[in-house]
C-alpha cells in the first residue's frame, strides 16, 4: 500500500540523529505514519528518546496519541515506518515496553501482591515447572512474592498486598499498576494519562513519585551508570507534563502541510509533532507543601502558554503553523540547555 | 426509608413469618376443605400428608424372574429401599438433570471461551447459536425423540440443547466484553502468550459469569426436563407427579414438589458457596 503523502526527506531535526537526541536512544520511532482506511492519522513521526528520560507526550484530543502508544506497545503496528526499541524493531508487545493505563489497570481476580507477581510469574514459570517441578515452582513463587513485595514497598503500598482492586481506591490502584510495569524491569514505561481520574492530591503524590524514579535515574547518570526507567507519559494536563516530564513532545494535526506540498487530493497528511522541547526539571521536593518558592511560575506559565498555543487547539486555527518551528529539542540539547539525565 | 438497611433480627423474623402464614393459610383451607368433604385428596391434610410421605418413601417389593440352574425360571421378589418412589424417580431424574446439565454447561462453557477469544470462531457460530436460543427446548422434543429414541439419551439431549445456547452466549458476552482489551494487551507485555492470556486473564475473569450462567441454567433445565418426564417419562418426578395427579393423590404431588424446590434451593446455594470460594473477588465487587 502506498502512503496518502509520501513523507518529506530528509528526516526532520528531531529524527533519529544519535549525535544529537542521545547517544543511547532507548527508543526511535522512525518516519511513522498511520491510517485508518483513507484516513491518515499520523504522518512521518520521527522520534528518538534517551535512556533514562521521562517524555510527555501532549496534543488535543483525537490527534492520534492513542494510536501513537499502541504503535509503541506493539499492538497496532503502523502502517508505515517503525518503532525500535533499545534497537530492536517492535513487532508486538513485549516486556521491554510496560504500560500504565488510565482506566482497567489491574487484574481485578487478583490482589494487589499478585498482579505485580504476575508477570514475574510469566516470565519465570512455564507450565512444566507448575505441573511437574512442585519444588521449583514453590522456589520461585517465593522469590516473586519477595520481589513483588519490594515494588509494592517501592509505592509505599505493602500494606495494601493482600487488598483486591476494588478495596484500593484510584490513586492506589494506579500505584499498584505503576509497580506491576516497574517489577518487570522494562526499557521504557508508557504511562497513557495516568492520573487524569485521581483527584489533586493523589495526583500531586504521584508526579512526585515518578520525579522520584527520575531523580534516580539522574544519580545513575552521574554516577556513570545506565538510567534504568525511561518513561513517556500521556497527560491532557500541561501542568502535569512540565512538572514531571524533562521534555514535552506535541503532536498535532493543525499544521501546514500544504506549504511543504504534502496534500494529496486536497486531503490533509495527519497529526505529527509540531512541538518538541526541553522541559524544566523539578526534585520531588520543589512539588511539595510550602515549597512553592522553588518553582520558576514565570518561566512554568511561558511555556505553558507556548504549548498552548502551538501544540492544544481544538479547531484549525485561522493560520497553520510550520510544522518544525518549534521542533528545537537538539538544538536546545546543542545549546546546553539540558539537565537532569540531558544535562551535558 | 427507601432501601433502608434492616437488622438481621428482622431479616430472620420476617422470613419465619412469612412461612408461618403461608403454612396457616394452607392450614385454615384444608381445614375448610375437609369440612365440605371428608375424603377430599386435592388439598391434604397433615394425615394425609404423612400418608403421602409412607407412600413415596417406604420400601418396595420387586419381583422378577431369575433363571435356575437346571434352565426353569423362578420368581425372586427382593424388598429395598432401593425400590422405592423417591429412590426410583430422584435417581432418574438427577442422574438426567446431572448428564444433561454437565454436557450442556461444559459444551457452553468450551464453546462461549472460544467465541469470546476468537473471532472467526464467534463470527461462524454466533448465528446458528442465536437461532437455537430462541426455539423452545420442549417444541424440539420430538426431534430428539427421532434422532435418540426414548430414553435417557432423549432426557439428556434436550437438557444439554436447551442449557447450551443460551450458556455460551452469556460466557461469550463475559468473555468479550467483560474483559477490557487493555488488559489482554497489559499481559502481553507482562510476557504471557496466547494460551496464558486465555486462561489466566479471560477464562479467570470470565469465571463468576460461567459460574452464575450455570446456576441459572438449572431452574431451565429442571422445567425441560420435568415436561418430558411427564410427557414421556416411565421414572422420574415428572412421571410421579403426572401418575398421581391422575388419582388426585395430591399429598404425593404436592411433597414432590417440595422436594423440587428443596432441591432447587440447595443447589442454588451450592453455587453460590463455589462462586465465594472461587471468586471472592467477585462476591467483594458485589
Amino acid at each position: 500500500m502506498t502512503h496518502a503523502a509520501a513523507p518529506s526527506s530528509p528526516p526532520p531535526p528531531s529524527a533519529i540523529s544519535p549525535g544529537a537526541a542521545g547517544a543511547d536512544p532507548v527508543l526511535q520511532i522512525e518516519r511513522l505514519s498511520h491510517r485508518f482506511g483513507a484516513r491518515s492519522v499520523l504522518y512521518d513521526l520521527n522520534l528518538s528518546i534517551r535512556r533514562g528520560e521521562i517524555v510527555a507526550l501532549v496534543g488535543p484530543s483525537g490527534c492520534g496519541k492513542s494510536t501513537l502508544l499502541r504503535a509503541i506497545l506493539g499492538t497496532h503496528p503502523p502502517t508505515e515506518g517503525r518503532v525500535l526499541c533499545n534497537g530492536r524493531p517492535v513487532t508486538g508487545p513485549g516486556r521491554d515496553r510496560g504500560i500504565v493505563y488510565q482506566r482497567y489497570t489491574l487484574y481485578p481476580h487478583m490482589t494487589a501482591l499478585h498482579n505485580v507477581m504476575f508477570g514475574l510469574m510469566l516470565a519465570d514459570c512455564g507450565l512444566l515447572d507448575r505441573l511437574a517441578r512442585p519444588f521449583r515452582f514453590a522456589a520461585l513463587r517465593k522469590a516473586h512474592r519477595e520481589k513483588a513485595m519490594e515494588a509494592l514497598k517501592l509505592v509505599s503500598l505493602e500494606h495494601a498486598a493482600d487488598l483486591y482492586p476494588s478495596e484500593l481506591s484510584g490513586g492506589m490502584m494506579q500505584r499498584v499498576a505503576i509497580a506491576q510495569a516497574l517489577v518487570m524491569e522494562p526499557e521504557i514505561l508508557l504511562l497513557d494519562e495516568p492520573f487524569a481520574s485521581l483527584d489533586e492530591a493523589t495526583r500531586e503524590g504521584l508526579q512526585q513519585f515518578l520525579l522520584r524514579l527520575y531523580q534516580q535515574n539522574v544519580a545513575d547518570k552521574q554516577a556513570g551508570r545506565s538510567p534504568r526507567r525511561s518513561m513517556i507519559i500521556v497527560t491532557h494536563e500541561l501542568n502535569e507534563a512540565l512538572f514531571v516530564a524533562d521534555r514535552v513532545v506535541g503532536l498535532s494535526q493543525y499544521w501546514d502541510a500544504a506549504a511543504e506540498g504534502l496534500l494529496q487530493n486536497g486531503r490533509h497528511p495527519g497529526a505529527t509533532f509540531i512541538y518538541d522541547k526541553i522541559a524544566p526539571v523539578f526534585a520531588p521536593a520543589d512539588l511539595a507543601a510550602g515549597a512553592a518558592a522553588n518553582i520558576p511560575y514565570h518561566l512554568l506559565a511561558a511555556q505553558r502558554e507556548d504549548i498552548r498555543r502551538v501544540v492544544m487547539d481544538v479547531a484549525p486555527p485561522a493560520t497553520l503553523r510550520p510544522r518544525r518551528a518549534h521542533v528545537q529539542f537538539d538544538e536546545q540539547l546543542r545549546q546546553g540547555l539540558g539537565q537532569g539525565v540531558l544535562a551535558p | 426509608m427507601i432501601r433502608r438497611p434492616l437488622s438481621v433480627r428482622w431479616t430472620i423474623a420476617l422470613g419465619v413469618l412469612s412461612a408461618l402464614l403461608l403454612l396457616g393459610a394452607y392450614a385454615a383451607m384444608a381445614t375448610w376443605q375437609k369440612q365440605r368433604n371428608p375424603t377430599d385428596t386435592t388439598i391434604p391434610n397433615l394425615t394425609q400428608f404423612v400418608d403421602g410421605a409412607k407412600r413415596v418413601f417406604q420400601s418396595r417389593t420387586v419381583t422378577t424372574a431369575v433363571e435356575l440352574p437346571d434352565g426353569s425360571f423362578d420368581d425372586v421378589s427382593r424388598t429395598s429401599w432401593f425400590h422405592s418412589w423417591f429412590w426410583i424417580d430422584a435417581s432418574a431424574t438427577w442422574l438426567r438433570l446431572a448428564v444433561g446439565l454437565g454436557l450442556g454447561a461444559g459444551g457452553g462453557i468450551l464453546l462461549g471461551l472460544l467465541m469470546g477469544c476468537f473471532t472467526p470462531i464467534a463470527a461462524l457460530l454466533g448465528p446458528p447459536l442465536d437461532f437455537l436460543a430462541k426455539v423452545p427446548p420442549t417444541a424440539m422434543l420430538a426431534i430428539f425423540f427421532v434422532a435418540v429414541g426414548v430414553g435417557f439419551n432423549m432426557y439428556v439431549a434436550m437438557i444439554a440443547f436447551g442449557v447450551l445456547p443460551t450458556l455460551t452466549q452469556g460466557v461469550y458476552t463475559a468473555a468479550r466484553k467483560g474483559v477490557p482489551q487493555e488488559l489482554i494487551d497489559k499481559a502481553s507485555t507482562l510476557g504471557a502468550s496466547s494460551a496464558e492470556v486465555v486462561f489466566h486473564v479471560i477464562a479467570k475473569q470470565a469465571l463468576p459469569a460461567i459460574i452464575e450462567g450455570a446456576r441459572l441454567c438449572i431452574g431451565p433445565a429442571m422445567v425441560y426436563l420435568i415436561a418430558a418426564e411427564m410427557a414421556l417419562g416411565d421414572a422420574g418426578f415428572g412421571y410421579r407427579i403426572r401418575m398421581q395427579m391422575r388419582l388426585q393423590d395430591m399429598a404425593v404431588v404436592y411433597l414432590y414438589l417440595v422436594l423440587l424446590g428443596f432441591a432447587g434451593v440447595a443447589l442454588d446455594y451450592a453455587f453460590r458457596t463455589l462462586l465465594a470460594r472461587l471468586c471472592p473477588w467477585y462476591v467483594k465487587l458485589h
